[in-house]
């Protein structure tokens, strides 16, 4: 992978032939996507979804001591007014002295649509400058600009030679894809070319004697970058570190809720860890190119079986697989015999899940291993990972080739008219899809949260303990149940859920 | 030149739109845009207004053609014919509303072409072409509601002299629009009038439909909806009135006064409607006496928000409840004859004050007028700054608030800290729960 030196990332449905929209069975799936002919299918009917921008935002924004500059009319960047005067909480669980969330919008209008904006985002970066005197200043731009040709990265360049803050130019206009995740790229891609490296950073270099420079390379060697773009918690990342440390590894943790600095000395390390690929094959595939770093990617820890094979991955690395093993004999030994009583309780049960495809998979194993029947699964995309994923989870989860598995992220159509067929015990959902199917009355469990801990040994624990709580009572979700109605014709309950999905072209690519 | 703002407090006209639309019921917008304007404006019009969830048809249920790169070279009529197509197989709703975002109306797609072809089907179909780099949040209100009374309101010669409309009250911007509506609805309601405000608790979309009735439009704002009360007088020739916001008894009383006279109601049915609300208000803010002056509970405040609000916070404070709202910063986008019409609001209090009034867009400016305002401690011993102070803002104004150790009530948009249901500042009553409110938080660290 060599896209640094572009100025702008593709996009995931070129470079990962990612999939947006598909209905079967797990089993389909698993061999459809081996024929690679899914990424082309569409929608003849489609809801709303979030963008590249969104992503973007949701991913860095919690960044401390920047300001984010979102070059675009007015409205794009909308969902951060939710999270301003609340964000701050989470950063302060990082730094004491942290601020709340600040942004600058460059309010394009009408007269910078026809004249160009090049103008605003001058004004923008050296007010946010001026005023705040950050140490990065993030520039997210959306549609509009790249459509009116404005030169970002020029004007941006020369701006760098008037503010003290670095700048950080990122890419992620949103009608560029319908594959949300490609702003893990456009923010990894910023990040990477702009704040990655000693001639980046704020500080003098360090000088250091022979002995020291020794000393220092062997903190290297032990040293890991834990990569959390958002869906890991405090308290995952605190018992990731736990796990970690346990091996006797060092651990600097990137990029959400990080100090611009944080990033200067990144390729200081021995070893890359991703909670997740949708997430971070862009990032660790660079580094490795980049840096020789190495790195482990292969699955996220929710559950046992992932939590040890992510261990194991990461032991085997440094040659220490002896001691993870100890470390992993110890924690399943205990864990067990502290779910037993759930795996009781949830016996029979029955569970739908819905969000990324890394993370549905392996909360789904983690269910399975609870005593949950798995009856089906929403992704928001498919590519190579998620094939990966579900060949494994096939193996590892028996009988799972019949549930159900349909791509799209949002699209809450799909999901009523599937939910409405096959009423599980239990739905998990990502964030935004929660809603529609509480007021199908079913008890939810949210697929992750920013309070709540979900990775590693003790993430197990926690979840079987919330799903036991929420299963005890699901009585709000009831009454909305029965006293509230989905915007939807009730002809629409008796059609294929599948029905608007149009794979005619890859269709016509398996056959010809 | 428009200005580049920090932390802007309201979307674009899309997001204006969407807000709207969704407010009314059984409406289903359908978004004409890039896939992700829907998804990036959803915490915009949910999470920052007190959890007011999408209502029927909101969130990630909005219909959205989502045109993406392909269709922005080939252009995206042909995808919003199908959209609409099935949009209407799939969502039920009474009235389909058809909202465009950015990329769509820089590539020039007609919608109403396309719309137009959906017309004498089963179910109406409007469009509005919500230009967003043209205007905000309040914009794409102000559009929305031309387009309904344009094309949705039915035309007719009929009058009913005991029915009005109401609007201004603007969904969403205003998190606690629909309290404010049924309030408001119901002062009417004792003047003897039947009021149409289309998003207010069990109306249907046939309040809307045959708001042509009429005898008088009462925009409750001197910023919103005014352009669209000309639209309607001119398509159905229902002249209209403007008045503020009335919150506690001076703004409410006025309010009642105003109105009154605009429907030729006899003074003294008006006197004696104010008398009588006025002893229910009194006797509980009677509770208050010992508490009030054994505490000394008369504070300084700073009130921060739209022009709706902030004038009858303003007047709320200084003429009920006796305190000192001094400095008054407004936040939206304005044009000289609007800043004009609106700086006019802040005037005529009983309690003779005069507060400084600002505008200013950007969020992170208020703190600067507060030291302003009341001189900043330079140090000094014996020094009076802005204690004891109250601000009466949104939770923007969180870490200006912790900055002068004063207490913070969030009454305009965004609120993301408090949880906003049926609760109503609007009137009467709505004087009596902004007390209530403002108070709790002087007494809370008791
Ligand atoms: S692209 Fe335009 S319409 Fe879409 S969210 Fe941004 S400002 Fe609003």
């Amino acid at each position: 992978m060599d896209y640094i030196k572009h100025k702008v990332p593709p996009v995931r449905e070129d470079r990962l032939m990612a999939c947006q929209a598909y209905g079967g069975t797990c089993g389909d799936l698993s061999k459809d996507s081996k024929k690679g002919c899914l990424y082309a299918s569409k929608r003849t009917f489609s809801q709303t979804q979030g963008c590249q921008l969104n992503l973007s935002l949701g991913m860095i924004s919690s960044m401390r001591d920047a300001v984010m500059v979102i070059h675009s009319p007015i409205g794009c960047g909308g969902n951060l007014i939710q999270n301003a005067g609340i964000n701050k909480v989470f950063q302060k669980l990082r730094q004491e002295s942290a601020v709340g969330l600040r942004w600058i919008n460059t309010n394009l209008s009408e007269v910078d649509v026809i004249s160009g904006g090049e103008a605003k985002l001058r004004q923008a970066v050296l007010k946010a400058e001026r005023e705040f005197r950050p140490s990065a200043i993030l520039v997210f731009n959306s549609c509009v600009p790249a459509l009116i040709g404005d030169d970002i990265d020029g004007i941006l360049d020369d701006l760098q030679k008037q503010v003290s803050a670095k700048i950080v130019p990122i890419h992620c206009e949103g009608f560029k894809t319908k594959i949300q995740a490609t702003a893990y790229d456009s923010v990894y891609h910023g990040l990477i070319r702009n704040l990655v490296g000693e001639d980046k950073g704020s500080k003098p270099e360090v000088v250091r004697t022979l002995e020291e420079e020794a000393e220092h390379q062997a903190v290297i060697s032990k040293t890991v970058n834990l990569l959390n773009v958002g869906s890991m918690s405090r308290i995952d990342e605190e018992e990731l570190v736990r796990l970690l440390k346990a091996l006797d590894l060092n651990v600097r943790i990137l990029p959400s809720y990080s100090h611009p600095d944080d990033f200067t000395y990144a390729h200081e390390a021995a070893l890359n860890v991703s909670i997740c690929a949708t997430h971070d094959d862009y990032f660790v595939e660079h580094f490795q190119q980049m840096y020789g770093i190495p790195y482990v990617m292969r699955t996220i820890p929710i559950g046992i079986a992932n939590t040890n094979k992510w261990l194991r991955d990461i032991a085997s690395f440094f040659g220490i697989e002896e001691q993870a093993e100890k470390l992993i004999a110890a924690e399943t030994a205990e864990l067990n015999k502290a779910i037993e009583p759930f795996k009781a309780e949830f016996k029979g049960k029955t569970a739908f899940l819905t969000g990324g495809e890394v993370r549905i998979l392996t909360t789904a194993e983690l269910l399975h291993n609870l005593g949950f029947e798995i009856l089906g699964l929403r992704g928001y995309h498919f590519d190579k990972y998620g094939e990966i994923l579900l060949d494994e989870y096939l193996e590892d989860v028996p009988n799972s080739e019949k549930a159900i598995f349909n791509i799209g992220s949002g699209q809450v159509f799909e999901q009523a008219n599937l939910l409405s067929k096959i009423t599980p015990d239990l739905f998990v959902g990502h964030i935004g899809v929660n809603g529609s199917a509480a007021k199908q009355g079913y008890p939810i469990f949210p697929l992750f949260g920013q309070s709540d801990d979900y990775l590693g040994y003790k993430g197990v624990f926690e979840v079987a303990t919330r799903v036991s709580r929420i299963l005890k009572n699901p009585a709000f979700n009831k009454n909305l149940g029965s006293n509230t109605r989905l915007p939807y014709r009730d002809s629409w309950y008796e059609q294929d859920p599948f029905t608007y999905i149009d794979d005619s072209a890859s269709v016509a690519a398996r056959i010809g | 030149m428009s200005k580049v703002i920090e932390r802007p407090r309201y979307v674009c006209a899309l997001g204006g739109a969407i807000g709207t639309i969704q407010s009314l019921p059984r409406a289903i917008p359908i978004l004409h845009s890039s896939s992700g304007c829907g998804g990036n404006l959803a915490g915009a019009l949910s999470g920052a207004s007190g959890y007011n969830g999408g209502n029927y048809c909101g969130g990630q249920a909005l219909p959205s053609s989502n045109v993406s790169e392909r269709d922005i070279v080939f252009g995206g009529e042909g995808r919003l014919q199908e959209q609409i197509e099935n949009t209407l197989k799939v969502m039920d709703g009474d009235l389909y509303f058809v909202v465009t975002g950015c990329m769509v109306e820089m590539i020039g797609d007609n919608v109403h072409a396309v719309t137009k072809r959906f017309k004498g089907g089963e179910l109406p179909v409007l469009a509005a072409e919500t230009v967003s780099f043209k205007g905000n949040s309040y914009y794409g209100y102000e559009l929305v509601l031309e387009t309904l009374f344009r094309d949705f309101v039915e035309k007719t010669t009929e009058k009913d002299a005991k029915t009005v409309n109401l609007w201004g009250v603007v969904p969403m911007q205003d998190v606690f629009w629909k309290g404010n509506l049924g309030v408001l609805k119901n002062l009417l309601k004792k003047l003897g009038f039947e009021t149409n405000t289309f998003f207010g608790q069990g109306e249907t979309l046939d309040n809307l439909k045959n708001a042509a009735k009429a005898s008088l439009n009462i925009v409750v704002s001197d910023a919103y909806g005014i352009e669209a009360a000309k639209v309607f007088e001119e398509v159905h020739g229902v002249p209209y009135l403007t008045v503020q916001l009335p919150v506690g008894d001076h703004g409410t009383s006025r309010f009642l006064r105003t109105v009154g006279k605009a429907l030729g109601v006899d003074d003294i049915k008006i006197e004696k409607l104010i008398q009588e609300e006025r002893k229910a208000y009194y006797p509980y803010l009677e509770r208050l006496a010992d508490v009030y002056n054994d505490l000394d509970f008369q504070r300084y405040a700073t009130v921060v928000g739209d022009p709706n609000y902030t004038q009858a916070l303003t007047r709320f404070l200084a003429d009920d409840l006796g305190w000192l709202p001094e400095l008054v910063v407004i936040t939206d986008i304005l044009g000289e004859e609007q800043k004009e019409r609106v700086l006019a609001t802040f005037g005529d209090y009983e309690s003779g004050l005069r507060p400084e009034i600002v505008f200013d867009e950007d969020a992170s400016s208020v703190g600067g007028y507060i030291n302003r305002h009341w001189p900043q401690n330079q140090g000094q011993k014996y020094y009076k700054g802005f204690a004891p102070g109250v601000i009466l803002g949104s939770v923007m104004e969180r870490d200006t608030a912790e900055q002068f150790k004063a207490p913070l009530l969030p009454v305009t948009y965004p609120i993301s800290n408090r949880v906003v249901l049926n609760r109503a500042y609007a009137g009467y009553t709505g004087g009596l729960t902004l007390a209530e409110d403002v108070l709790s938080l002087v007494v809370a660290h008791r």
